[in-house]
């Protein structure tokens, strides 16, 4: 069952606004005018195929890219225009987990996770030491404090990616494709992690996946991207009841996973000739 | 225009040259001057038994190696025209004003220029760097100005160094092949030098730091491309920082002879 979204007042509770969002590379737009909002408590899910753009407008929702036109309001600032010393400011009120955890081999995983409360807080070293401990037992690692990256499994690493993208507290997390590659068993994990997180803690979720089970099982709001012929154009925006009972083929074929359909992985017979009588 | 850190810290946004690397580099540098904090004397530290005290026996080696090569070789020549005794001069000039700095900076090229833009570069292809980013943490601050640091107080030391290893090979050569007294050697390599020839030798040194680190740095965070770009920027981290050192030697030797 999908999680109930929380009632949320219209106006005043969006913490995360794009308009007319374009990014297009040698020409060709990968995004194509994307507007949607989201608002405070929602798990908001984009999902979409392969090469939809769903890391790029990840990247630019982060502040790491600059889009080709629009905007993106974090907190009701536009994040595509602010100077990067107000950027980092924005930064500070949100949280990002990495596809792969993105965790410095370097340092332990304690130490990980004690990066950003040792960069932005005075708190004293024994209350950071004792921050990291209730971060690992919130994402059920309590006793990996001195564990390196390299010595932890895929999900481990992408828990401790979690507790340190909300080392600070943040009021809005995102997510990229946290369950890619984990065996079902920690793919519902993660996703009660991310449940918990809304739910215990109250911040705001924005998780990019192409997972569906996992989408269906924590969104309380959903977004598809589409590719192809209808590539960086937003096909469906709505509650998991909204998208499961929408008929598009095109997200019908996506959400039930069918070889065939409009998402074409291959040439039709006829195109595949013409393209073959082009070539010689 | 007012002067604002922020500007400086900031410069050229998200584009990175190599100028601007090194504009926000000595923007920092300024800023820790002025803010407790900004610095960590920690993070310097590791970087300075990293990069510099862990390099030291490769060029302590490379410089003793250099003491004897030079010995030997000049006293074939110097020898047919009896002036044996002015092997410790030339031992202690050559090692002071050139091939102390040029063979310790080579060395460090090879094994700490190159880790640097490997591990840089690693960074960056497992996203860490922009982990680093989105925590509000500036990369240049926080990876490349400890570098930087350490390798510019490092380099000067190991080069130090290496001189008198380099002198203890050239003694060994006088003293246990061709019987020179070493109260004489020592005589003869400590007086000849003067100051300057010292002091061309740490400005040459201070130069090869801040080659090596930066051409290190901005190739560690400049790569593309996974783990051939990483290897890559390693191989370019190398070449060019060779290159610019022979340069600048080039451009520096001249500098001191023609006009100081």
């Amino acid at each position: 069952m999908s999680p109930t979204p929380k009632k949320t007042n219209p106006s005043s509770d969006v913490v995360l606004e794009v308009k007319d969002l374009v990014q297009s590379y040698n020409g060709r737009a990968v995004l194509n005018g994307l507007n949607f909002k989201v608002r405070k408590g929602e798990t908001f899910v984009i999902m979409g195929g392969s090469g939809c753009g769903k890391t790029t407008l990840l990247r630019i929702l982060i502040g790491a890219q600059k889009p080709t036109s629009g905007s993106v309001h974090l907190f009701g600032e536009d994040i595509t225009k602010a100077p990067p010393q107000e950027l980092d400011r924005i930064r500070l009120r949100f949280g990002m987990n990495f596809q792969f955890g993105a965790l410095f081999q370097s340092m332990t995983v304690g130490e990980n996770i004690a990066l950003p409360l040792q960069e932005h807080s005075q708190v004293d070293p024994s209350l950071i030491e004792m921050i990291v401990k209730m971060k690992l037992e919130l994402v059920g690692l309590t006793g990996f404090e001195n564990f390196k990256p390299s010595e932890l499994s895929g999900g481990m690493r992408k828990r401790v990616g979690l507790a340190r993208a909300l080392a600070l507290d943040p009021e809005l997390l995102f997510s990229d494709e946290p369950t890619s590659g984990l065996d079902p068993v920690m793919t519902a994990v993660v996703d009660q992690l991310t449940l918990d997180s809304t739910r215990k803690i109250g911040v705001t979720a924005v998780v990019v996946s192409h997972d569906m089970t996992s989408c269906f099982r924590i969104a309380t709001h959903m977004l598809m991207l589409g590719n192809g012929p209808r590539q960086g154009e937003i096909i469906a925006e709505g509650t998991p009841e909204e998208i499961r009972a929408n008929p598009d083929p095109f997200l019908q074929q996506f959400v039930r996973g069918e070889a065939d359909g409009p998402i074409a992985f291959r040439l039709s017979q006829d195109d595949y000739l013409k393209h073959l009588l082009q070539e010689g | 225009m007012k002067f604002s850190f922020e500007s400086l810290l900031n410069a050229g946004g998200s584009r990175l040259t190599y100028g601007l690397l090194n504009l926000r580099i000595f923007g920092w540098i300024l800023y820790g001057c002025t803010r407790p904090g900004i610095l960590v004397p920690s993070q310097i530290l590791s970087q300075i038994i990293r990069i510099g005290v862990q390099a030291i026996p490769m060029a302590s080696l490379v410089s003793l190696s250099v003491g004897f090569i030079l010995a030997m070789q000049s006293s074939t020549e110097l020898g047919k025209m009896g002036a044996n005794s002015f092997i410790p001069d030339l031992v202690s000039l050559s090692l002071m004003r050139e091939l102390g700095p040029l063979l310790v900076a080579i060395i460090v090229v090879g094994r700490s220029g190159s880790a640097v833009a490997a591990e840089l570069g690693t960074m960056k292809v497992n996203e860490e760097i922009e982990a680093l980013r989105v925590m509000a943490i500036d990369p240049i601050r926080y990876l490349v100005v400890p570098r930087f640091i350490a390798l510019m107080i490092m380099l000067p030391c190991m080069t130090i160094f290496g001189n008198c290893v380099g002198l203890v090979g050239g003694w060994a050569v006088c003293t246990l092949e061709m019987g020179m007294p070493s109260s004489f050697y020592i005589m003869r390599a400590m007086q000849r030098p003067e100051l300057w020839d010292l002091y061309s030798g740490m400005i040459k040194t201070a130069v090869f730091a801040h080659i090596i680190i930066t051409i290190a740095c901005y190739q560690g965070l400049n790569v593309e491309g996974g783990a051939e770009g990483v290897g890559r920027a390693t191989t370019a981290a190398v070449v060019y920082s060779i290159l610019w050192i022979i340069i600048a030697d080039t451009i520096l030797t001249g500098l001191f002879y023609f006009i100081l």
